[in-house]
């Protein structure tokens, strides 16, 4: 089993939001074992921008070589030559409250944990009763939290993670100085930083960090961290599994004292804002270590660092039991500097992540009290946690993410090749029936690749693909694929020869994905088409599709913060480009959106992306699938993000326990 | 008696390169690599580009043919170094220690168990042939044989760590203990032991029906030899006749099936060990696979096929300790 990291926690985001590195993942694939299965397929996403593949090729061209040899003008001449203008510094918790305020809750908290969730309403009102902040004193500053993971760390170094519950843990102890809020826009965190500004250039960024920041091991936290970090995240001797991507689209990153860092750009970009965030490492550590070890874990020190790592963040990891277990706890270092409070201290004294790879047991772990909160599988969420066992302890809710599902045609095939095809595809599907009967009614249907409330969305209303298949076969008989030799299935003379029209569709082993494939066989089975259902391991679709060698797959992404991360799917030739699609329009598009600055601007590209993709269906794109979250009913404070409630800021950080009583 | 041992653990060894050797080929032949894997669980906007990828494939040593990185891994073997597990960074043997006790608790335990049990209950159901407790016995031995272990887990899971948690029969649910690690050793053990109950439970009773039937079987033939009803003849009490000249007669069969069992003992139960969050080597193995975690895979490999020969080449040489009449000559 592929311990499967959820979709949900995608590497990314501090919920503090400190969290450097906002890296997400998405995959294609998902997981063969178990729990994921679900959910698996995509991994949520982004956010982490930065790269698409242009920035790519360019950072190929760039080979083995650390950053060249930057002299960074002095602090000096830089003020005097460049004009800055002030970006947002926010706290996301601050905001949150704020809002809160404003909206007092509608169902006194007691009404809420005695309802069952069995409806759109409800949900609601779940929601907007339980995910409230404490109002002053009314949290159990002493609680511990039980949380599920489904993995275990192969990395406490926040330069060596790559994988889900890495970042998840990553957010806590890790020391960052950007996030995002719900609305996914990017701000510098006020709990490091003092001031953030950008030139009017767009080339430089200049952060100055606040004064009170200590790392647990009692040293200060200074720009020379950050810049010592970006060094070595881009030095060809240490093998960086994913965070390099991104940050290697900076020119240079200088600190010219203590508090007071420049990041240098290459160009003037919208997505620089995401390449500025990467994790931060503790330079009296390692400045000592690491070039006499650059794998950063093999000798004695590292060995030791890995079992016990200085951590900047507000919580240090206090215990880590292999395959079982890995405890965090607060640090009074984080909220108290010299004997003064200078944070909020986070709810939670401890926090326990517990490593639990099998889907049936972590529902009964959550049913027994031993967790307090999962993700839950569709089909969990439809028919095993309804009953009284599951609402004794227990209440769920759902919420939609950005995270879409669809069969995927590959452009060089001889079948998919004519987009009148693809289309007949998307017409012959029955989508109504995925919804409602395999989906059970809990997805809405996508119309393309991007989210209809997100800002980059086109704004024509795109409607999603209905079935209709006069409309489909008459699209395939256009394309010249009919029946000339009668046997029931359309055929095309392709270099002489006459090639029936049958092909596979790679899918996970997921009972739910398996359906909606057969589904499409049926369907495509009523215009002439003969599909081959191919349920198939998920590291065995990767190989696969990275070498381009299918016909058709069931997929799924998970969409990033910025839409510029999904340019490497769809740009000509990218590293996610599986289905082999190219429209120099769409390459323009994506290139032209990440030089403007002005999102008004940059939604008009995006947008019009989306309108070319929903015309080519390089997909036929089938639904966006909400998150479900069975929660113990000793826990308040869960408010939803398109990326779920952890992976933004504040995330996690609102969670709170009630004081008994 | 000193032919006969050469000539099986040379055998033995040229078995041994040829499994290796066959697995390794397998194993890098599945479609996808260590670096598939990373990639797919990476931020795909923080892909590796080609360059980073080259370097990923040179450090793991995938950038030459396997038969290449067969003879570098068998050599590194003979210099005693399993190497180190590409998705865990640590070294093999590290892993496989760290997992190789907890499995023997739990496989062990159920094993002795298992036998200890079976062993009076076969002859109890031969001595009962055919009237209606044996084959009531039989009925429910046939019932557990037939039952899957990942529904008995999950049944006992249901019962013992959710409904009857808090009473004196609760249970935990999942992991090896609870316990910080600065709690007292005794303390410690009890946590470990009230964890492993489940566990043990369900690689027992499996075992325990397929044993109790395998002996049963067994006696069933022996008790119609003519020596048996010479036994009875002369007057021999039922259950001398039972245990010692129709037992004894049915050692062979079951040493064999002993000594096969000794891989499975230190290979733990996949299935087992996953529902229970059990940190063992079935689990370490199928995570290996799934990660395309070559070296890992080949560490395990190389110590079962090493257990499974070690294992028949005891159970040959009890042979000739169990039946006098046969001999390694």
């Amino acid at each position: 089993m592929r311990t499967s990291r959820p979709v949900h926690r995608p590497w990314s985001l501090p919920s503090r939001p400190l969290v450097a590195c906002a890296v997400a993942c998405l995959a294609i694939v998902a997981s063969a074992c178990g729990r994921r299965a679900e959910e698996a397929a995509t991994k949520p996403l982004p956010a982490a921008a930065g790269s698409g593949s242009q920035a790519a090729t360019k950072a190929a061209a760039a080979k083995d070589q650390p950053p060249e040899p930057f002299d960074p003008p002095a602090l000096a001449d830089l003020e005097k030559s460049v004009t800055w203008i002030d970006r947002p510094v926010r706290d996301g918790m601050a905001i949150l409250r704020a809002e809160q305020a404003k909206q007092p809750a509608a169902v006194p908290v007691a009404e809420a944990l005695a309802l069952e969730n069995t409806s759109a309403d409800r949900n609601r009102t779940i929601l907007a009763a339980l995910g409230r902040l404490p109002a002053e004193g009314a949290a159990d500053m002493d609680a511990r939290i039980d949380r599920h993971v489904t993995g275990d760390l192969g990395s406490t170094n926040p330069i060596m993670i790559s994988t889900t519950a890495e970042f998840d843990i990553l957010g806590l102890t890790g020391f960052g100085l950007f996030s995002f809020g719900r609305d996914l826009e990017p701000f510098a965190s006020a709990e490091t930083v003092a001031t953030w500004q950008t030139s009017v250039d767009g080339l430089l960024d200049k952060v100055v960090l606040r004064d009170d920041l200590v790392w647990s091991d009692g040293a200060p936290i200074t720009a020379h961290d950050v810049a010592f970090s970006y060094q070595l995240i881009m030095d060809p001797r240490v093998p960086v599994p994913a965070v390099r991507s991104g940050t290697d689209q900076m020119r240079w990153v200088h600190a010219y004292d203590d508090r007071t860092l420049v990041f240098f750009h290459k160009e003037p970009l919208a997505t620089n804002v995401w390449n500025i965030n990467f994790p931060v490492l503790p330079k009296h550590v390692y400045e000592s270590t690491w070039e006499a070890d650059p794998t950063l874990k093999d000798s004695a020190a590292h060995v030791k660092l890995e079992e016990a790592p200085v951590s900047g963040g507000p919580y240090e990891i206090v215990e880590r039991k292999r395959g079982q277990q890995i405890v965090l706890r607060r640090r009074e270092s984080w909220s108290r500097v010299g004997g003064k409070k200078v944070r909020e201290e986070p709810f939670f004294r401890e926090v326990r992540f517990r490593i639990i790879e099998d889907p049936n047991t972590s529902l009964l772990a959550l049913k027994a009290g031993e967790i307090a909160e999962m993700v839950l599988t569709p089909e969990q969420w439809t028919t095993q946690t309804s009953g009284p066992d599951y609402y004794r302890a227990n209440t769920r809710v759902t919420a939609p993410e950005w995270v879409s599902f669809h069969f995927a045609w590959n452009i060089d095939s001889p079948f998919f090749a004519d987009r009148r095809v693809r289309r007949a595809m998307s017409y012959a599907f029955d989508h109504d029936r995925m919804l409602e009967k395999l989906c059970f009614g809990l997805y809405q249907p996508a119309a393309g690749n991007f989210p209809d409330d997100s800002w980059m969305a086109s704004k024509k209303k795109l409607q999603p693909y209905k079935q209709d298949l006069d409309k489909a076969e008459a699209l395939l008989d256009e394309a010249g694929w009919t029946d000339h030799d009668n046997d029931g299935v359309r055929d095309k003379e392709i270099d002489g020869r006459l090639v029936p029209f049958e092909f596979s569709v790679l899918v996970n082993q997921q009972p739910l994905r398996i359906a909606i494939c057969t589904l499409l066989k049926e369907n495509l089975e009523q215009v002439g088409v003969r599909v081959n259902v191919r349920p198939t391991e998920a590291t065995v679709i990767q190989d696969l599709t990275q070498k381009r060698k299918f016909q058709a797959y069931f997929g799924g992404w998970g969409s990033g913060t910025d839409p510029d991360s999904t340019e490497n799917i769809w740009a000509t030739g990218a590293g996610r480009n599986f289905v082999n699609y190219s429209n120099p329009e769409v390459d323009r598009l994506y290139v032209e959106g990440r030089r403007e600055l002005d999102r008004g601007k940059r939604a008009e590209k995006y947008g019009r992306i989306q309108e070319i993709l929903y015309d080519d269906q390089p997909y036929t794109w089938l639904y966006w699938r909400n998150s479900f979250y069975g929660f113990s009913k000793s826990l308040r404070g869960y408010v939803f993000s398109p990326r779920g409630p952890y992976h933004y800021s504040p995330g996690f950080s609102s969670l709170w326990m009630p004081r008994q009583e | 008696m000193g032919t006969y041992l050469a000539r099986r653990l040379l055998l033995g060894l040229l078995t041994l390169v040829a499994i290796t050797f066959i697995v390794y080929g397998l194993a890098r032949n599945m479609p996808g690599t260590p670096l598939t894997v990373q990639l797919g669980e990476s931020d795909p906007s923080r892909k590796l580009n080609p360059e980073d990828q080259e370097r990923m494939q040179r450090i793991y040593g995938l950038d030459r043919p396997w038969p290449e990185g067969y003879v570098r891994w068998l050599g590194n073997v003979l210099r005693g170094d399993l190497g180190r597990s590409l998705s865990r960074k640590q070294p093999v043997t590290t892993l496989i220690r760290e997992r190789i006790g907890p499995t023997l608790l739990v496989s062990g335990t159920a094993f002795l168990l298992a036998w200890t049990l079976a062993i009076p209950l076969g002859l109890f159901a031969s001595a009962r042939s055919g009237r209606p407790e044996e084959r009531a016995l039989s009925l429910l031995l046939y019932v557990l044989y037939s039952f899957p272990t990942f529904v008995a887990a999950l049944f006992l899971q249901i019962i013992f760590a959710v409904r009857l948690q808090g009473t004196a029969w609760g249970l935990p649910l999942f992991g090896m203990t609870d316990l910080p690690p600065d709690a007292g050793t005794a303390a410690r053990a009890l946590d470990v032991a009230r964890h492993a109950v489940l566990p043990i439970v369900c690689q027992t009773y499996v075992s325990l029906a397929y044993d109790s039937r395998f002996i049963k079987a067994n006696m069933e033939e022996a008790v119609r030899q003519d020596y048996i009803r010479t036994a009875r003849a002369k007057g021999a009490g039922p259950a001398r006749v039972l245990v010692h000249h129709a037992f004894r007669n049915t050692l062979i069969p079951l040493v064999t099936l002993l000594g096969l069992s000794l891989p499975g003992l230190i290979g733990g139960s996949v299935i087992i060990e996953q529902i229970f969050t059990w940190p063992g080597m079935g689990r370490l193995f199928f995570e290996s696979i799934r990660e395309r975690d070559y070296p890992t895979i080949m560490g395990l490999t190389l110590l079962f096929s090493l257990l499974t020969l070690a294992g028949q080449l005891l159970a040959d040489l009890l042979y000739c300790v169990v039946d006098p009449r046969v001999s390694v000559e």
